[in-house]
C-alpha cells in the first residue's frame, strides 16, 4: 500500500513526523508492530507529542507536596480531534479542534486538590502545582520519588494506517459510501445523518511514585443515522463503529455494512405496533445490549461510590449477588476495542478484571483514591476526560462472559415476552440500583419466537434483582461502541453481552 | 487584556487567509468546585481556561475550527485549517451569518460581588449543608456536599461587523445523602443554582429537601399494571418538555424527523397548555443578550394555550425555511459549532393549588423522577421509568418505585386536565404541577 501518496501534512507541530512515516511504513505490512516499536525497541521513543522534562515534572511533583500530601501527580494532554458532518447527502460542516493542558493533582489522605493550566511551560506548571498543593495541611513537605525514564509498556492499540496520514478526501469517501448504501437499502430511506470523529490523543503521567509514561491513542467514531418514512409511520435508526485504531477500521467493517445496518432497523420499525406493558420475560440479543451490564451492574461496581459506603453493592463482596451463570468482566486491554486504554490516565496498566464470578461478587473497579480508600488493588480504571478534570473510578470494555447456550434456543425456550434487539441507552441510580434503558429495536416474542416489531419501551428494574433474574446466557458474545457520562465527564467505552433472557423485568409499553 | 478588539482581528485575518465570511467566537472561564463529605473537605478543584472557535465560509462552504491557545502560530494553523477544511464540505446558499448589531438588554447576570465570597465562607456553607441534612433522623449516610462557582465572558465577531460581548457569574452548591432501613437504600438530593450570590435560598430549604427525598421514598410499595391519572411534579416536566424541544427544532422540521412538522397553527394539547422560550428574564440562568451566533434573544410563546406557534431556527436553518432565526443558536462552548437550542424553557403557570390537584385524584401516581429519553421527537411515542407516590382517594398513600410510564405525546399534551400555579423560574426546563387525566401506568 503506497501510504505516501494519502499524506497530508495539516499537523505541522508533530515533532516526531519523520519517526512516524518510518514506523507507519514499516507497521503497513506488520500489522501490531508499532506497539512493540513504540514500546519495546531500543533507541525509539515514543511518539508522544507532550514532552515534558523530567527535572519539570519533578520540580512539579515537589512543589505540588511541599505541604505535606501523600501522593501528587502530573498529567499532560495534546489532542487533535476532527469531526465531518454529512446530511442529506450534503457535506454540512467539517472540524479541527486542538486543545493541549495540564492537571496537577494532590492527594492528602482522604482529600484532593486539583488545578489545571492550559499553557505547559514550568512556570505555569508552578503555579498549578502551587493552587493545588493548598490542600494538604501545611505539615512539613513530603520527599517525592524522583520521576523515572519514561517507561515502555504494552500496547493494546495497533495502527496500520496512522489517521495522520489519512487524506480528507479519504474521510470524505467512507462517509459517502455510507450515505449512498443507506439510500440503496430502501426507497422509504428518506435521509442520512453520517458523523465521522476522529482523535489522537497524546498523554504523559508523571507522578510521586516515580511513574512516568506516555503514549498516543487514536480514536474512531463513526455514526450513521437513517430516517425511515411511510405514511405517518417515521423511525429514526442508528448504527455506530468505534475502534482504538488506524483508518483500517474501515476494512474491518465497511462503511455499507454501518449504513445497511441502521437502514434495516429504520424500516423493519416502520411497522412497529404499540409496545406491551408491565412485567414479562426479555431476551436481549448479543451486542450493544451490553449497555444492560454496563449500567445495571457496572456502575455500582465503580469503587468511588464503594469508598463512600453508599454504593448499591457495599459489603457484599464475596457474597453472592447474581444467577450462577452470570460473569462479568471489566478489560481495559482488548485489542483496538473502544474501551482499550492501554494504561488508564493515572498510568495504571489496563487489565481484564472479573468482577462477578458465576453470580459472585469478586472485585469492584478502583482508581488510585478509591483503591487506597478501601485497601484494594489499583484496576485500572482511573480515567478522565480530559486534562480538565479529575480521574475517578469508570468503566472500559465491560461484558457479560460468553455461556454455553445456543442463542436461537434461549429465544424458541421463551414462550412469550419481549425480544429486545438493540438498545438506545440507559442510566442508573447507583445508591438505589434503580436502573432503566431504552429499545431502539424490539419485538413480541410469541410461542418462542419473534413476531410484531413494538415501538421503543423503557425497561426498568433493579441490579441485582436483574442479573439474579438472568437464567440464561449464550454464546455469541460481540460488542458495541458507546459514550458514557458520569460526574460531568464522558469517556469512551464499549459494552459486550451474548444473547441473555431475563426472566421478569417490567417494561414500560402502551397496552396494557 | 482587549478580547474585543482582538476578535475583531481575527475575523480579518480569516478573511485573509482565504474565507469569504468568517465569525470568531471567543469565551474565557474561570471556576472553582468543591465537595465536603462526613464534615471534611474531600476536593478543590479550581481553573480558568480560554479558547477561540473560528467558523469561516469559501464559496458557501463552512469549515470550524477550535483551538485553547492563543498564541500567534495556534491562531494561523486553526485558520488555516478552518479554511481548507471547508473547502471540501458542498455549498450551500443559507451558510450565511447574522448581520443584526443589536443586543437584547438583560439584567442581573453579573455579580460583582460574587468574586469576593471567601473560600472559607463557601467550605463552611456546603459543610453545614451537609450537617442540616444529615441532622434528619432517617438519614445516616451521606454522598456529600458540593459547591460550584464560575465567571464566563463571552465576545463573538463576525464580518458583517458585529461585534458583541457579555459576562455572566453563576454559583451553586447542594447535597445528596442516603437513608438505609434494613437492606434498603434511598438517595435523595437537592440543589440550587443563581447567577448571585445573595439570592442562593438558605441552606435549611436545599438540605431538608434532600433529606426528605431520601426519607419519603423507603418502604415503595408495587402496584399492579393498569391505566391511571399522572400528576408531575415540577422536577420532571422535562420528561414533557425535552420531546416537544427535540420536535420544535426548525432543522428535524425541515427533515420530516418531527412530530410536529406543518402543524403551526392546529391545536396540540389542552387549552391549559402554554410554553415558553424565554432568553431575557432577569438573572435567568439561560438568559444571555444574543444566542449562540450573535443574533438577539427574546421570549417567544411556542405553545399558545394548546395552539402550536412557532418552531425554533438559527441562522442558517431560518434562511432553508424561509424565515427569520428567532434567536435560538445554541452553542456548547468555544468548541463547538452552533446548534439549535432553548433559552428558559417552560410550561406557563396555571391556576390550581398543586395540593388541590393531588386532592381531586381518586387514584393514580405522583410521579418526582422519571428515568429514559422522554418523548420521542420523531414518532411523539414516550416510555419511561417513574417513582413517586400512589395515590389513593385525594392522598399520597405509599412510596412506588420501578414503575414504568408510557403514551404518546398526543395523549399526553391533550390529556392535561389541571395545571398548578406553582412555577419556578429558577429552573431553566421547568413547569408547575400538572396532571394527565390517563396513562398507561406497568407494574406488577
Amino acid at each position: 500500500m503506497d501510504i505516501k501518496g494519502y499524506f497530508v501534512s495539516d499537523i505541522p507541530r508533530r515533532t516526531f513526523l519523520g519517526r512516524t512515516i518510518k514506523g507507519g511504513l514499516a507497521v503497513a505490512t506488520a500489522p501490531g508492530l508499532m506497539a512493540l516499536l513504540e514500546g519495546c525497541a531500543p533507541g525509539v521513543q515514543p511518539l508522544t507529542t507532550v514532552q515534558i522534562d523530567r527535572s519539570v515534572l519533578d520540580a512539579t511533583i515537589r512543589r505540588a507536596l511541599s505541604r505535606g500530601g501523600d501522593f501528587a501527580e502530573v498529567y499532560a494532554e495534546h489532542r487533535i480531534a476532527r469531526s465531518i458532518l454529512m446530511e442529506e447527502s450534503r457535506f454540512r460542516s467539517a472540524e479541527l479542534g486542538i486543545s493541549q493542558g495540564a492537571g496537577v493533582r494532590v492527594i492528602a489522605g482522604e482529600r484532593t486538590g486539583y488545578a489545571y493550566t492550559e499553557e505547559i511551560t514550568e512556570e505555569a506548571l508552578a503555579r498549578a502545582a502551587e493552587v493545588a498543593s493548598a490542600i494538604a495541611r501545611d505539615n512539613g513537605p513530603t520527599e517525592p520519588v524522583a520521576v523515572g525514564a519514561l517507561t515502555p509498556r504494552p500496547s493494546f492499540v495497533t495502527v496500520e494506517l496512522p489517521l495522520e496520514y489519512i487524506a480528507d478526501e479519504q474521510r470524505l469517501e467512507v462517509m459517502e459510501r455510507a450515505n449512498q448504501a443507506a439510500l440503496d437499502y430502501d426507497p422509504r430511506i428518506a435521509m442520512a445523518t453520517i458523523n465521522y470523529n476522529d482523535q489522537v490523543r497524546g498523554r504523559l503521567i508523571a507522578n510521586s511514585e516515580g511513574l512516568h509514561v506516555s503514549n498516543e491513542l487514536p480514536l474512531l467514531f463513526f455514526i450513521v443515522q437513517t430516517l425511515g418514512v411511510e405514511g405517518d409511520a417515521r423511525h429514526m435508526g442508528r448504527e455506530r463503529l468505534s475502534h482504538h485504531s488506524g483508518f483500517e477500521m474501515f476494512e474491518m467493517v465497511t462503511p455499507e455494512e454501518v449504513a445497511t445496518t441502521s437502514a434495516r432497523e429504520s424500516i423493519a420499525m416502520l411497522e412497529a405496533q404499540d409496545a406491551p406493558a408491565g412485567r414479562m420475560d426479555v431476551v436481549m440479543e448479543n451486542g450493544w445490549g451490553g449497555v444492560l451490564v454496563h449500567e445495571a451492574v457496572g456502575h455500582p461496581l465503580e469503587a468511588d461510590n464503594i469508598a463512600r459506603e453508599i454504593g448499591a453493592f457495599t459489603g457484599k463482596m464475596g457474597q453472592k449477588v447474581a444467577s450462577d451463570v452470570f460473569t462479568m468482566v471489566d478489560d481495559g486491554s482488548i485489542l483496538n476495542q473502544r474501551g482499550t486504554t492501554d494504561f488508564d490516565d493515572e498510568g495504571t496498566q489496563g487489565r481484564r478484571n472479573v468482577l462477578i464470578e458465576d453470580g459472585v461478587l469478586q472485585g469492584y473497579m478502583t482508581d488510585i483514591l478509591s483503591g487506597k480508600q478501601l485497601g484494594m488493588e489499583r484496576t485500572g480504571n482511573g480515567r478522565r476526560e480530559s486534562f480538565r478534570n479529575l480521574p475517578i473510578p469508570r468503566m472500559t470494555n465491560t461484558f457479560i462472559q460468553m455461556g454455553d447456550s445456543d442463542p436461537d434456543d434461549i429465544l424458541a425456550s421463551t414462550s412469550s415476552g419481549l425480544y429486545v434487539q438493540s438498545l438506545s441507552g440507559g442510566s442508573v441510580n447507583t445508591v438505589t440500583g434503580q436502573f432503566n434503558f431504552t429499545c431502539r429495536e424490539a419485538y413480541l416474542i410469541e410461542n418462542g419466537r419473534k413476531t410484531t416489531p413494538v415501538r421503543g419501551a423503557t425497561l426498568v428494574g433493579s441490579c441485582i434483582e436483574v442479573v439474579s433474574n438472568i437464567d440464561a446466557v449464550g454464546r455469541d458474545l460481540e460488542f458495541g461502541p458507546g459514550i458514557c457520562g458520569k460526574a460531568g465527564q464522558s469517556a469512551e467505552v464499549s459494552v459486550g453481552q451474548p444473547t441473555v433472557r431475563i426472566r421478569g423485568i417490567n417494561v414500560g409499553g402502551t397496552r396494557g | 487584556m482587549q478580547y474585543d478588539t482582538l476578535t475583531q482581528e481575527l475575523v480579518d485575518r480569516c478573511l485573509r487567509q482565504g474565507a469569504d465570511a468568517a465569525e470568531v467566537f471567543l469565551e474565557t472561564n474561570r471556576r472553582l468546585s468543591l465537595a465536603v463529605r462526613n464534615g471534611e473537605l474531600e476536593t478543590v478543584q479550581e481553573w480558568s481556561a480560554h479558547g477561540v472557535g473560528f467558523r469561516v465560509f469559501v464559496e458557501g462552504k463552512m469549515g470550524f475550527a477550535h483551538s485553547n491557545d492563543l498564541s500567534d502560530a495556534s491562531v494561523d494553523q486553526a485558520i488555516t485549517s478552518a479554511v481548507a477544511f471547508a473547502r471540501h464540505m458542498t455549498a450551500d446558499e443559507h451558510n450565511l451569518l447574522p448581520d443584526d448589531p443589536e443586543a437584547t438588554q438583560v439584567e442581573g447576570l453579573y455579580d460583582e460581588d460574587l468574586a469576593g465570597v471567601h473560600l472559607d465562607h463557601k467550605i463552611s456553607l456546603i459543610t453545614e449543608l451537609e450537617t442540616l441534612a444529615m441532622a434528619d433522623p432517617a438519614v445516616n449516610r451521606s454522598g456529600g456536599s458540593r459547591w460550584g462557582d464560575g465567571e464566563r465572558a463571552v465576545y463573538l465577531a463576525n464580518s458583517h461587523g458585529l461585534s458583541k460581548s457579555y459576562r455572566s457569574t453563576s454559583c451553586s452548591f447542594g447535597v445528596t445523602v442516603v437513608a438505609e432501613k434494613d437492606d434498603q437504600r434511598s438517595s435523595g438530593g437537592e440543589s440550587c443554582s443563581r447567577r448571585f450570590f445573595a439570592d442562593l435560598v438558605p441552606a435549611e430549604e436545599v438540605a431538608e429537601e434532600a433529606a426528605r427525598n431520601a426519607r419519603e421514598m423507603l418502604d415503595p410499595q408495587m402496584v399492579r399494571t393498569q391505566r391511571a391519572a399522572v400528576v408531575f411534579d415540577p422536577r420532571v416536566a422535562g420528561a414533557l418538555l425535552g420531546g416537544i424541544l427535540g420536535a420544535i427544532n426548525g432543522e428535524r422540521v425541515l427533515q420530516g424527523a418531527s412530530f410536529l412538522a406543518g402543524r403551526i397553527g392546529e391545536q396540540i394539547g389542552t387549552e391549559l397548555l402554554t410554553v415558553v422560550d424565554d432568553g431575557t428574564l432577569p438573572k435567568g440562568m439561560a438568559t444571555a443578550p444574543f444566542d449562540g451566533e450573535g443574533v438577539p434573544t427574546r421570549r417567544r410563546v411556542i405553545i399558545d394555550g394548546g395552539f402550536l406557534r412557532g418552531f425554533m431556527y438559527n441562522t442558517a436553518v431560518a434562511s432553508r425555511a424561509g424565515v427569520q432565526s428567532t434567536g435560538n443558536a445554541s452553542r456548547g462552548g468555544y468548541a463547538s459549532l452552533p446548534g439549535i437550542g432553548p433559552h428558559a424553557f417552560y410550561i406557563a403557570a396555571g391556576t390550581s393549588d398543586p395540593e388541590a390537584i393531588v386532592r381531586d385524584t381518586p387514584r393514580g401516581l405522583y410521579v418526582n423522577g422519571v428515568t429514559g429519553q422522554g418523548i420521542n421527537p420523531v414518532t411523539g411515542s414516550f416510555s419511561g421509568g417513574a417513582q413517586g407516590f400512589w395515590i389513593e382517594n385525594g392522598r399520597r398513600a405509599f412510596p412506588v418505585r420501578g414503575l414504568t410510564i408510557a403514551g404518546t405525546a398526543a395523549e399526553m399534551l391533550h390529556g392535561i386536565d389541571m395545571m398548578a400555579n406553582d412555577l419556578d423560574l429558577n429552573r431553566t426546563i421547568t413547569g408547575p404541577t400538572f396532571r394527565i387525566r390517563e396513562m398507561q401506568i406497568g407494574g406488577i
